[in-house]
């Protein structure tokens, strides 16, 4: 019953705190719906389509057969003729056709406009290094005699496509877990600024422990003889139930929310025991730093410095702000301390990898053994909080 | 109810104990009210008996289990909370069930004024409402002993009536009471009986009545000394005094007797800084105990 009664009054206390609730829903909704919006034009499943401009002096078969081969390459871009500003211009030589089979061999000329990224650039240098290949493959087959020369323009570019193209298997290794650089923005986005907010709860927790302490109330509780555990309990269970509140409420804004502003929405594929486990493992682990910090701050303001401060850290070097796909290799290597990032690459395993329990069993144990000592640590230093909270006289 | 016996306690790397062989008995029905100046050992004594800090020497031997409850001088509520939630959450808390239950929110919200703000959050009550909030969560404990620890500071007069009748009443019902406060009206009001703490030790511990009792009569003192022809005066009234550092006291005197020196007094310069016909106040006599020192 007091147990029961304390948990009532910390949900009571959150309830009330329009601070603690704009922390903990709307900034990790904000930037949750922010960065999916800014990042879904270079996160995306399929890359957007391209603009450019084939610019070719010379109307040959060849110029013809190289215009389609690199359609081919890029199915939705747009491909023009002739001059046009602010689009990409691939300009073939005079003499395209005469000099194909010539080595060195000098290739068509390649103009971007300002804002055209490195991506579309490398994109576009390949489509067109593979459309020449292919072109003068088909030359070197027309100049060998070696190609029926009765085929059609399609019939040949097939043909050119099929020696040009191999098989090669795709094997996903899901224990290696950084499957950031293949999520799209959604996939990214959501896992990274839910786990973001969920750490996001131990400054209320650490805050209202403050608060209790400097009031007195602490005081009352522990001349009531309540146990340790009552009043561990007390803090850990509300907030764990806050976390997994904050986990299905930000997956079903990534899930319903998103598409009905234009973007990816989330899907989640998988079984939901395996969410459960994560979500489980994540709020385990902030209670405990939660209840470590309630321990080691001396205020509410000092909780608030530190539990922020940390919680930025942990999400800057976690590839929570930036994917730890495009870190150096060293920095991506710092960010696996971070328990952000284990439960970021966990998530990622579920939502892009299409893991199972299994695959994410390694990041969770990880995180519950974190927990583990952080709780650990944390109880005995709340316990000796408790225990020197004094009788306080102003007067 | 409560007994301490030789009760000392010293703080690690203090240089003189903090509490040092304090003997006390509580009756039920009595309150005590506990005064010193800041450092005399109260503090120490209210953490031991509310078991926030662990009895090094000495022993606290409770009349049946242990059953206290307190006022602290802090404001130990969610201010957060509504009132009534807030009272709601220590009646779970102090196990209160049932028509107990009932009728301990009644009584306090009663004693302390508070029907009308059950639905207010703490935290937009006036100062003084807080103080009567933090009192009624005091209250509605049950327990044989209640602590008291500037339990009225910030109370406007009307709503200090209403908080030191609450006390009357708890010690009327044969609860006891451990009433300390630097409002020391207070204490003569509801304290049956004074313990005065000075360097950790008990300086004085008197019915309330004997100490006042003991010191009535008129008193009258002048800036430096007693001014000349004063003596003289007594001796024609055939008063006997009791000389004091600044003047003098007289025990017994008539109207007359009473008129006389009044005129005596009128007509010298300097004028006396004190004349007080009656009992001394609880302050005046702590103030004299105490060294001067609140």
């Amino acid at each position: 019953m007091r147990l029961l009664a304390l948990i009532r009054k910390e949900a009571l206390l959150l309830a009330r705190d329009p601070h603690a609730l704009a922390v903990l829903f709307i900034m990790p909704a904000l930037f949750l719906l922010l960065m999916a919006g800014a990042m879904s034009s270079y996160m995306q499943d399929r890359l957007p389509p391209l603009q450019l401009s084939l610019n070719a002096p010379q109307a040959s078969e060849a110029s013809a057969f190289f215009r389609s081969a690199l359609q081919a390459q890029l199915p939705d871009s747009q491909i023009g003729s002739g001059a046009a500003a602010g689009v990409a211009t691939v300009r073939l030589a005079g003499d395209f056709s005469e000099t194909l089979l010539t080595a060195p061999h000098q290739g068509p000329s390649l103009s971007f406009p300002a804002q055209f990224d490195r991506l579309s650039r490398q994109r576009l240098y390949s489509a067109v290094s593979i459309a020449l290949a292919q072109t003068r493959l088909l030359a070197y087959l027309q100049d060998s005699g070696a190609i029926d020369p009765q085929l059609s323009a399609a019939e040949r570019l097939a043909l050119v496509q099929q020696r040009t193209q191999s098989q090669i298997d795709e094997q996903q290794q899901l224990a290696n877990g950084d499957l950031s650089a293949q999520a799209n923005a959604t996939q990214m986005s959501v896992p990274a600024w839910l786990i973001f907010g969920m750490f996001f709860v131990v400054l209320p927790m650490a805050g209202g422990f403050q608060r209790e302490q400097q009031s007195g109330t602490l005081l009352r509780l522990r001349c009531l003889g309540l146990s340790l555990s009552t009043l561990v309990l007390s803090k850990v269970l509300p907030y764990m139930a806050l976390n997994l509140l904050q986990f299905a409420a930000l997956l079903a804004l990534g899930v319903y929310g998103l598409p009905l502003l234009g973007l990816e929405p989330l899907s989640l594929p998988g079984n939901g025991v395996a969410y459960g486990v994560l979500a489980l493992s994540i709020a385990l682990t902030t209670s405990c730093l939660g209840l470590l910090l309630a321990a080691l701050a001396r205020s509410a303001e000092q909780a608030l410095l530190l539990g922020g401060g940390m919680n930025i850290l942990l999400a800057a070097i976690g590839g929570i702000m930036v994917p730890k796909s495009v870190m150096p290799a060293a920095m991506a290597q710092v960010a696996n301390v971070s328990p952000m990032s284990w439960a970021l690459d966990a998530f990622l395993t579920l939502l892009v990898g299409h893991g199972s329990l299994a695959d994410i069993a390694p990041y969770c144990l990880r995180l519950l053994l974190l927990a583990a000592v952080l709780g650990t640590v944390g109880l005995y230093l709340f316990k000796q909080r408790v225990q020197h909270t004094q009788w306080t006289t102003h007067y | 109810m409560l007994e301490l016996r030789s009760l000392s306690y010293s703080y690690p790397g203090a240089s003189r104990a903090a509490l040092s062989g304090i003997d006390l008995q509580l009756e039920a029905g009595q309150c005590l009210g506990l005064l010193g100046s800041n450092g005399a050992g109260k503090t120490t004594l209210l953490s031991l008996l509310s078991n926030v800090l662990a009895t090094q020497q000495g022993e606290i031997i409770w009349e049946g289990p242990r059953s206290l409850a307190l006022v602290p001088q802090q404001l130990a509520f969610y201010a957060g909370l509504k009132v009534g939630e807030n009272l709601h959450l220590f009646a779970d808390l102090y196990r209160l069930r049932g028509s107990e239950r009932r009728e301990r929110l009644a009584m306090c919200v009663e004693c302390t004024g508070l029907a009308d703000k059950l639905n207010r959050r703490a935290d937009s009550l006036s100062g003084g409402e807080q103080r009567r909030l933090n009192f009624a969560i005091g209250l509605l404990q049950p327990a044989q002993v209640y602590l008291f620890d500037e339990a009225t500071v910030g109370v406007d007069a009307q709503s200090r009536q209403l908080l030191l009748a609450a006390v009357e009443q708890l010690t009327a019902s044969g609860k006891a009471v451990i009433y300390t406060s630097h409002y020391l009206e207070e204490v003569e009001r509801v304290a049956q009986r004074i313990l005065l703490l000075h360097e950790g030790q008990v300086r004085l511990d008197l019915d309330t009545s004997t100490l006042l009792g003991a010191d009535h009569g008129l008193l009258v003192e002048w800036p430096q000394h007693v001014p000349e022809g004063f003596g003289a005066l007594l001796i024609a009234l055939h008063l006997r005094a009791e000389m004091q550092p600044h003047g003098v006291r007289i025990a017994a005197l008539n109207a007359e007797q009473f008129a006389a020196i009044s005129q005596f007094v009128s007509g010298q310069v300097p004028l006396p800084t004190v004349m007080r016909f009656g009992r001394p106040s609880l302050e005046q006599l702590y103030l004299r105990l105490n060294g001067g020192q609140l």
